[in-house]
């Protein structure tokens, strides 16, 4: 009798469903990108239309505008290192290093800021739905969202983001969206494919702000 | 040789006329035209490899004597690692043609695209898509 039981709790153990940590391990390149459901409030559109990326552009001052931008540069990679109760996402543009921690009872609100060397990038804090690594993110300061996969693309401080991480074989999909009444009608989606990069690492970006803006090709003023 | 004046006849244009409006944003395809691909042959003054952008400084003879700078933006410094991109083949002092693509607004400023040294030799950048399409495939970097 102790043995059917035994077998029982063992197929039923086999059946149920394993909820697996998604494997994000890793460096990646980016493989391609779309912005989707871009809905503009006026407020939105104006400053799209008065956008100036002379002026404007933070990364023409070696600021990371946002996780979005970010991601948005083709070339350098991105590397995730999964902990038991943080996940560091290193974005080696800008030498970005962003710390999420899993903690269930901790709230972004009470998360520190995800990088601490921009604070302006706000405050996330992650969690696992099944295969997916789910990151939301409050706190951004009001500023500029993206200048490269859709430019002139504003975010108030009000905003707020989910990032979903999911992996695909040597594929990782992230899906990003941005809720933000201020400038978008309707939230905005980012979809980012990632490529593994195999042996591959970060290296170091050291931006110097003089060697980032255009004004060295301009003549000298007057 | 046609080809050659004519190419020169742009750069003159392009290098003696204004052009300082802002650019919209920045990205590589909305600042450069890669469809009018042209040839800048100049002293090198300066090999800057860095991120977020390498450059190349020439100084370019100007059609009435004297000198003017015209600079080659390049990818990051990183990606060219990557790429293997023999970069220590451009040398301070060396007269080179470099193929670029020209800046849409400001005249002095072309993106690269090959380099004739003066050897002869051809030095080429595959570029980002190529590595990635070389990522994917598993293969070496061609192009």
């Amino acid at each position: 009798m102790l043995n059917i039981a035994i077998v029982f709790m063992v197929l039923a153990q086999a059946s149920a469903p394993v909820h697996k940590r998604a494997e994000l391990n890793g460096v990646w390149i980016l493989l391609r990108s779309n912005t989707e459901n871009l809905k503009l409030t006026p407020a939105g559109e104006k400053l799209r239309a008065a956008y100036d990326f002379q002026k404007d552009d933070p990364d023409m001052r070696c600021i990371p505008a946002s996780f979005t931008r970010v991601m948005h540069t083709p070339s350098p990679p991105i590397e995730v290192r999964q902990h038991q109760d943080r996940v560091e996402i290193n974005y080696e543009f800008m030498d970005v290093k962003r710390r999420v921690p899993l903690k269930a009872q901790l709230t972004a609100k009470q998360a520190p800021y995800a990088v601490s060397k921009h604070p302006h990038m706000g405050r996330s804090v992650g969690s696992y739905d099944g295969e997916t690594l789910v990151i939301e993110t409050i706190g951004q300061r009001a500023g500029i969202l993206d200048t490269l996969g859709v430019p002139g693309l504003y975010q108030s401080d009000q905003m707020r983001t989910i990032e979903r991480f999911t992996p695909n074989g040597d594929t990782m999909q992230v899906t990003v969206t941005h809720y933000d009444p201020v400038y978008y009608l309707e939230p905005l989606k980012v979809n980012y494919t990632y490529l593994r990069l195999p042996d591959g690492k970060i290296l170091k970006w050291d931006c110097k702000p003089e060697e980032a803006t255009y004004e060295r090709f301009l003549p000298p003023k007057k | 040789m046609n080809r050659t004046i004519a190419a020169a006849a742009v750069i003159a244009v392009l290098l003696f006329s204004s052009g300082e409006a802002g650019l919209a944003h920045h990205s590589v395809a909305a600042n450069f035209d890669a469809s009018k691909p042209m040839d800048v042959t100049g002293k090198v003054k300066e090999v800057a490899i860095r991120n977020p952008h390498s450059q190349i400084t020439l100084e370019v003879a100007k059609p009435d004597g004297g000198v003017t700078e015209f600079f080659v933006e390049w990818s990051d410094k990183n990606a060219l690692i990557r790429r293997s991109v023999p970069v220590d083949k451009i040398k301070v002092g060396d007269k080179v043609t470099i193929n670029v693509s020209p800046s849409r607004r400001l005249s002095n400023l072309g993106y690269f695209r090959t380099a004739q040294l003066p050897d002869g030799t051809v030095l080429r950048d595959c570029g980002f898509a190529a590595y990635r399409d070389s990522v994917q495939k598993g293969t070496k970097i061609t192009c």
